[in-house]
């Protein structure tokens, strides 16, 4: 299926490799760049785009690193080779968090120069919110390659049979939860599932209310929990847990436990990253495929839906010895093209408004037509270069609240006071 | 350890060359190693070091860190939540351990499956044993939950309640660590002679007895070493509560470690995460020095 | 005769009790390795897989270079045990035997080491490593192994070296040998069971260890098993079929060669040195 999925690629990009490489015996002096990846961001893929790359550019040779599966993992090694200034990396694929941090780091290479006059059209062709985290401090500190976003995944089917419509707020979700678990009466079925454990993804659970009441966790670079808005999330959460629209272990659920439930068909609606759809879509064990719809996340009123943003970028380290050919890699990385081929064969979100309107993007992946209003719509977690403490304070105290163990109030106070010394 | 002093005879004086050079291949490896990154450490404890501050430079601040960390409750309740887990799962994984060498002991006539039995938890890697046990513990899928169901109790929000989080990740410690502690005694159980026991069943003392008089007291090297490691390994406790709660719910479950890890790793507050390891360093030492205090006064050698 | 048989169950039981308590997760993994990931997310919980496959051992072999892994693990584990064993055998014999002043302080210091967070260490570590040249290859995991075992093995050494009655060395002694040919014939025989477990503690630190691994030696060429399986894990989905085959694939045979390595190898010293 790789091979073919491969062949179809090379024929959908027309790669006249051959023609270039009379030439390679000629190149000079040959560089190699080294590119790191994490092990879940389709290095198999990357290692089919830089082949395209190499065989136009004979004079470099592009090695792929992959480490660690997770983000931490990633992290702890790339904090090593990084504080040590350690050359051995020329290209890094960072989460669409870290842009800042880098930045202040100073571990990301800015692109400004090796974009030169270019930079504000290349820079304007992408996403708006992917053209806004990566550019820090006026600096481009990485360039995009792939998207993804939170979804509202929600059972067809079930709506279908009850006759109701996805919901655009949060009432309208818990009241058509609490209509098809009543109808239904199988105790394995719940409402609503989102991340909860004190992981990255539970910050989205307390951001994505936040939003959807119309505010922000900043203003201006203030601090902005002084509002109702940011008791909304808890008033949320709190609700849906007492009308048993979402499970009694809320708190331990992490990012995959929700796919696993929704393909096994114990779930009616689920807040959740791209990479579900295909998932439920394609598992030989899924139980709903044919049954997903996707839509943007509710608001608390219909005009106020929200979405996190995530996705990969790719920066050039600071210390390679190779940066001018980096950059030169990175733009390539970072092109319709390589977008439109990652859309193909590994349904990673394309960064191009464009590439989702493309009919191979759209016969891999249908459903990426409705995809695109949610991601055009969604938003970023704060950017700040102490993001990762920021993130941390939000997750254990949503984490605490969920699991019962602190009050709405003490988990508001927690965040205000810790969440104040950072954002002063 | 003999404090007299007296005039080294010559042979004295060669075992002493031998020693020194006997000693020399473990000196030449840790100088290797890890002699420049604790220094490293060390220094870097003693200033401001925060990688997403670069322009805040590297200065020298003194105690500032350590006085910051005595102020921090965050660090407070990481410190009493590490104690705790040294208090519980030290002698629980010691008297397990002991127990379960005491039954592999037993002349078997098969012995690998028994000594697989002891190796399994040991060799399966600690990442792998905090996720199986979260695996066994979570509220819908886990092993036990559905043993309650069975039985007909309501499940148990085993992982998010703290006090059942603290239990479940010390039950699961405590299978892990529990094996090195039997593999270690095991070891110390084959040296003990066997004619010891048969004399004292002919003078007919009860299994107990032979316990208490024969094993127990042939085994205190043994148990010493096993001791003493737990509590260090304990102190650093770290990927089973990483794995099975990330520290939640809230950070009821955040070891010290777990907390170095944030501070240095998500955090990169390298100066103030070197401050923190090294006052963790300095509570193991005080314990083990305790320890080892304690077994040089004892005279019961044999 | 009753009593024989009632003693016999008493064994048969103890055997039982500590087999239990170590294949119970081991047996859990290797079911699991036999299941559909739908299978695992059913309510109630199977406990022997309902319709067995191979698919998650085929997943094995595709995704990852395991058996790479694999060598390079045990490569790295049985270079760091022998260095560790050797270095910590020399060591401790000259800390319990020879008149070395100050010897408490050196055991104190050398425990010492192994009281730093290994999280902490871990930058300046990979600087040494990389101005050594040796990242990215076994030796990288190998000195650093060998490094976090030496105390533990030191330690079980010393106590068990303790237990050897000096008559023995020095008749060894009168009879010609040095006091390393009394080490080598006399000391290290009587203490196998020391010696060996000194190595199985060394054999299956280095065996677990994750962060040095990650850290040090990330690339495939000398990527550890620890590292290597986490990568069946993606960014969200934690595969646990397909991981609980790796485990199977990978922790298995190395304990059942542990297990039968060291019956043989023990009695085996045992008994020669009780003849010697």
């Amino acid at each position: 299926m790789e091979h073919g999925l491969l062949r179809r690629s090379m024929a959908t990009f027309g790669l006249a490799a051959a023609l270039t490489l009379g030439g390679a015996t000629l190149a000079a002096a040959q560089t190699t760049l080294r590119i790191f990846t994490g092990g879940q961001q389709r290095p198999d893929v990357m290692r089919q785009i830089v082949d395209v790359y190499m065989k136009n550019n004979p004079n470099v040779k592009v090695d792929v690193e992959v480490g660690g599966a997770t983000s931490e993992q990633q992290q702890q090694y790339l904090n090593t080779v990084l504080a040590s200034k350690d050359s051995a990396l020329d290209l890094v694929l960072i989460d669409v968090i870290r842009p800042a941090q880098w930045s202040a780091a100073q571990w990301a290479e800015p692109l400004d120069t090796y974009l030169g006059a270019e930079k504000d059209a290349v820079m304007a062709r992408y996403l708006p919110a992917y053209r806004a985290a990566n550019i820090v401090g006026g600096k481009v500190i990485a360039l995009p390659y792939f998207a993804d976003a939170q979804f509202l995944y929600y059972r067809k089917d079930l709506l279908e049979k009850y006759g109701l419509q996805p919901p655009k707020t949060w009432d309208e979700l818990k009241a058509a939860a609490q209509k098809i678990m009543a109808g239904e009466n199988n105790p394995n079925l719940r409402g609503f599932e989102t991340a909860g454990a004190p992981i990255e993804g539970t910050v989205c659970t307390y951001l994505v209310p936040m939003w959807g009441a119309g505010e922000d966790l900043t203003k201006d670079g203030k601090l902005n929990l002084a509002g109702d808005a940011a008791k909304k999330p808890f008033a949320l959460w709190a609700d849906l847990k007492a009308a048993n629209v979402t499970p009694p272990n809320l708190a331990e659920i992490p990012t995959d436990r929700i796919r696993q439930n929704f393909q096994a068909g114990n779930l009616i609606f689920a807040m959740t990253w791209g990479y579900v759809w295909n998932r439920a879509q394609n598992d030989a064990d899924s139980t709903v495929k044919g049954k997903v719809g996707v839509v943007p996340l509710p608001g608390f009123t219909a005009d106020k839906q929200a979405t996190c943003i995530g996705g990969w970028q790719v920066a050039v380290s600071a210390f390679s010895k190779n940066k001018a050919e980096a950059a030169k890699l990175a733009r390539f990385l970072s092109s319709p093209d390589v977008s439109k081929m990652q859309a193909v064969l590994a349904s990673h979100l394309p960064v191009f408004p464009a590439v989702y309107e493309d009919k191979d993007v759209l016969a891999a992946n249908p459903w990426f037509a409705q995809a695109l209003p949610v991601v055009q719509a969604a938003r970023s977690r704060p950017v700040t270069p102490r993001y990762t403490e920021v993130s941390e304070i939000i997750r254990t105290n949503m984490n605490a609240f969920l699991a019962g163990t602190k009050a709405a109030d003490a988990a508001l106070a927690d965040m205000n006071g810790r969440l104040g010394a950072i954002f002063r | 350890m003999s404090t007299i002093k007296h005039r080294l005879t010559p042979l004295e004086r060669s075992e002493r060359r031998l020693g020194f050079a006997m000693l020399a291949p473990a000196f030449l490896l840790l100088a290797a190693v890890v002699v420049y990154p604790i220094a490293d450490l060390i220094r870097a404890s003693f200033t401001f070091l925060h990688l997403a501050q670069p322009w805040m430079g590297n200065p020298f601040v003194g105690f500032d860190n350590y006085a910051k960390a005595l102020g921090d409750e965050r660090f407070l309740e990481a410190v009493w939540h590490t104690v705790l887990y040294v208090i519980v799962t030290v002698p629980g994984a010691v008297v397990v351990g002991l127990g379960l060498a005491l039954l592999a002991n037993k002349p078997f006539t098969i012995k690998w499956p028994v000594r697989l039995g002891l190796l399994l938890p040991w060799a399966l890697p600690l990442v792998f044993s905090g996720l199986i046990f979260r695996w066994f513990f979570e509220y819908n899928q886990g092993i036990a939950n559905a043993i309650l169901r069975g039985l007909g109790f309501a499940p148990l929000n085993w992982l998010t309640d703290p006090t059942l989080a603290f239990l479940t990740i010390c039950l699961a410690i405590i299978w892990k660590a529990s094996s090195f502690v039997a593999l270690v005694l095991l070891a110390g159980l084959q040296t003990i002679p066997k004619s010891y026991y048969e004399a004292a069943e002919v003078d007919g003392a009860s299994a107990w007895q032979q316990f208490r008089e024969i094993t127990l007291p042939m085994l205190r090297p043994a148990i010493f070493v096993a001791l003493i490691f737990r509590t260090i390994t304990a102190i650093q406790t770290f990927d089973i509560p990483y794995a099975m709660t990330n520290g939640g719910p809230g950070n009821a479950t955040e070891t010290l470690a777990m907390y170095i890890h944030k501070t240095t790793v998500d955090f990169l507050d390298i100066g103030y995460g070197s401050a923190l390891a090294v006052l963790m360093f300095i509570v193991s030492a005080v314990i083990t020095s305790g320890y080892l205090r304690y077994t040089r006064r004892d005279p019961g050698r044999h | 005769m009753p009593r024989l048989g009632n003693r016999r169950t008493m064994i048969v039981l103890a055997g039982l009790i500590v087999a239990a308590n170590g294949f119970f997760p081991a047996l859990w993994i290797l079911f699991t390795s036999f299941k559909t990931e739908a299978e695992l997310m059913r309510v109630p919980i199977t406990i022997w897989p309902a319709a067995p496959t191979f698919e998650n051992y085929v997943r094995v072999f595709v995704d990852q270079p395991i058996l790479r892994f694999l060598f390079n693990s045990v490569a790295v584990a049985v270079l760091s045990t022998l260095l560790c064993v050797s270095v910590s055998s020399l060591a401790a014999y000259a800390l319990v035997r020879l008149r070395v002043p100050g010897a408490g302080v050196i055991l104190s210091i050398l425990l010492a080491i192994a009281m730093f967070p290994l999280i902490s260490l871990m930058t300046p570590l990979f600087q040494v490593m990389r101005d050594l040249g040796l990242l990215n290859t076994w030796w990288a995991l190998v000195f650093p192994h060998a490094v976090l075992s030496m105390p533990v093995c030191i330690l079980v050494l010393i106590s068990f070296f303790q237990d050897i009655p000096r008559d023995l060395e020095n008749a060894a002694m009168i009879d010609g040998c040095t006091r390393l040919g009394a080490l080598w014939h006399v000391v290290i025989p009587l203490t196998a069971p020391g010696v060996f477990t000194a190595a199985i503690l060394a054999f299956v630190n280095s065996w677990d260890e994750f962060l040095l691994a990650l850290t040090l030696s990330p690339r495939v060429a000398s990527r550890t098993l620890p590292v290597g399986i986490t990568l069946y894990q993606g960014e969200f989905s934690f595969p646990w079929p397909i991981i609980s085959a790796a485990l199977v694939v990978a922790i298995v045979p190395i304990c059942i060669v542990i297990a039968l390595f060291q019956e043989r190898v023990v009695s085996g010293l045992t008994s020669g040195g009780m003849k010697g």
